[in-house]
């Protein structure tokens, strides 16, 4: 893995495809797992597996976050990472909604995915011949990031409802209010981890390690969430769960950091085990 | 859902909606972080936080005004001034801050006269920074474009709540069809312009046209959305 070279874009250890199709196929397959075990046996337990399902899309998205921003758009990072979330929602509501106005609602989240695709590559070509962007991954980097964007509201969303149906999606996170938390939180799950390494030393392992600790924080939001529409123990098993994925993480987060940095010195405040 | 009249008319009103989204965005004194330091004129923050800042204060006041009454020209004098309330009092505070705290005189770097109070500029530009604070031109166009934006996303969400009928549906996606809207204007001024009186201002009929068709797909998308049970 090299460093550097902000002007050709990142340089990175695992190519952009190869996440993309673990970020999808993650994501796709998680929410209908979930969807399908939760239908099944007619539970609500797995909805947590929307809330991992989403941390895949997040990767995804941090990846192509990552690789448009290290071009410079002047902007700031936060400015792509609302475009994703403001991308991905309408395509959530879209493909849910036109899913079970034809009546075959497990189609939501292809649908969703499809259209998200299209208009974020189109929001890219506009990005580079209208706006005369020029950056080389506009097109396909901005079908990721709102690919990524609608996976994880569907991924989060599913974890509050424990349903892929509309309707429910419409009534206990929509109307409840919980989809701002996840509109915010999966904002940050997706632009805060590059905006926190970017740097001549921002190494690419570091920044999507950070975005799972990131997606597991997200993870505790939703169980609150789901502990008021779902019941006591399904929202605290995804906060639990939650919590999990942020420390083990964030444990890493932290050896990456220290393997990164020149030194880590001690200021005093914090115990000497934990440094 | 058909393609009749009032379909059509609901499309038009969320395009130009978007549109003045994207064209007030370029209204309004964005610094970035060079504002934040006081080493640039406009507000100390990016487009999108003042874009979506303003923007849903719009809406939540476009929306309170809708549940009282469906007379879409209150509607959107209510999103227009709420939106405007929002920017006004963001730049009247951070001007305390940048001449109480910061302790900078306000000037900009892009004009010698400022094209309303026709003070000299130059003079009171710190060496090594292009303008500091917000000068009364800012302000004006700050408030303009915070208006504009207030107004655009009025306009979105009257149009969508016509179409579903529920409200916390058409806010939110409102909000996206919002944010898509300014984040391709913000790109469009690479992140910090002063105002109507900016020579990046010229700039915006290529946001105007890029809107136009993010708006364009955004509108189709929305017509198919149901209001859900």
């Amino acid at each position: 893995m090299s460093v550097g070279g902000a002007a050709g874009g990142a340089p990175s250890a695992y190519e952009p495809q190869k996440i993309r199709i673990y970020g999808l196929a993650g994501s796709i397959v998680g929410l209908y797992l979930g969807a399908i075990l939760n239908s099944a046996l007619n539970t609500e337990v797995f909805s947590f597996i929307g809330a991992v399902a989403a941390i895949f899309a997040v990767v995804m998205g941090a990846n192509s976050v990552r690789r448009i921003c290290a071009y410079g758009i002047g902007t700031g990072v936060p400015s792509i990472g609302m475009l994703a979330l403001g991308m991905g929602i309408i395509a959530v509501m879209f493909g849910l909604s036109l899913a079970e106005t034809v009546g075959f609602g497990l189609a939501g989240p292809i649908i969703t995915l499809i259209y998200a695709g299209i208009f974020g590559y189109i929001i890219g070509v506009i990005a580079n011949k209208v706006i005369k962007f020029n950056i080389p991954v506009m097109e396909e980097g901005n079908a990721d990031l709102s690919m990524a964007g609608a996976l994880a509201i569907l991924g989060w969303s599913f974890a509050v409802s424990g349903t892929l149906g509309y309707d429910s999606i419409v009534n206990d996170v929509l109307m409840t209010g919980y989809i701002a938390i996840i509109f915010i939180a999966g904002g940050l799950a997706i632009l805060h981890p590059f905006n926190a390494n970017l740097g001549p030393d921002e190494k690419q392992d570091r920044t999507l390690v950070n975005a799972i600790m990131v997606g597991g924080l997200a993870m505790i939001a939703t169980g609150i969430g789901a502990l008021l529409t779902q019941g006591l123990a399904i929202g605290l098993l995804q906060i639990v769960i939650g919590f999990a994925i942020w420390y083990y993480f964030f444990k890493m987060y932290y050896k990456l950091v220290k393997r990164d940095a020149s030194a880590v010195v001690g200021t005093g405040l914090l115990p000497p085990t934990v440094q | 859902m058909m393609f009749d009249e009032t379909t059509i008319i609901y499309i038009l009103e969320i395009i130009v909606g978007g549109l003045l989204v994207g064209v007030g965005v370029h209204f309004v004194p964005v610094g970035g972080a060079p504002a934040a330091m006081a080493q640039a004129t406009g507000i100390g923050t990016g487009t999108v936080q003042l874009a979506a800042g303003s923007g849903l204060t719009g809406l939540l006041a476009a929306g309170l005004m809708m549940s009282v009454t469906d007379n879409i020209w209150l509607v959107l004098a209510s999103g227009a001034v709420g939106a405007g309330i929002m920017v006004g009092s963001t730049m009247l505070t951070g001007s305390w801050i940048y001449a109480y705290a910061v302790g900078v005189p306000f000037a900009s770097a892009k004009v010698t006269y400022d094209p309303i109070t026709g003070f000299s500029q130059p003079p009171y530009i710190a060496p090594g920074t292009v303008g500091h604070g917000i000068p009364t031109v800012c302000y004006v166009s700050g408030l303009i474009g915070g208006m504009m934006g207030g107004l655009g996303g009025a306009m979105i969400y009257y149009a969508l709540y016509l179409i579903n009928g529920n409200a916390a549906l058409s806010a939110m996606f409102a909000i996206g069809i919002f944010l898509v809207n300014a984040v391709i204007a913000s790109w469009n001024i690479q992140g910090t312009i002063e105002g109507f009186h900016d020579p990046k201002f010229k700039k915006w009929p290529f946001a105007f046209r890029a809107c136009l068709i993010a708006s364009a797909l955004l509108a189709l998308a929305s017509v198919f959305i149901t209001g859900g049970a």
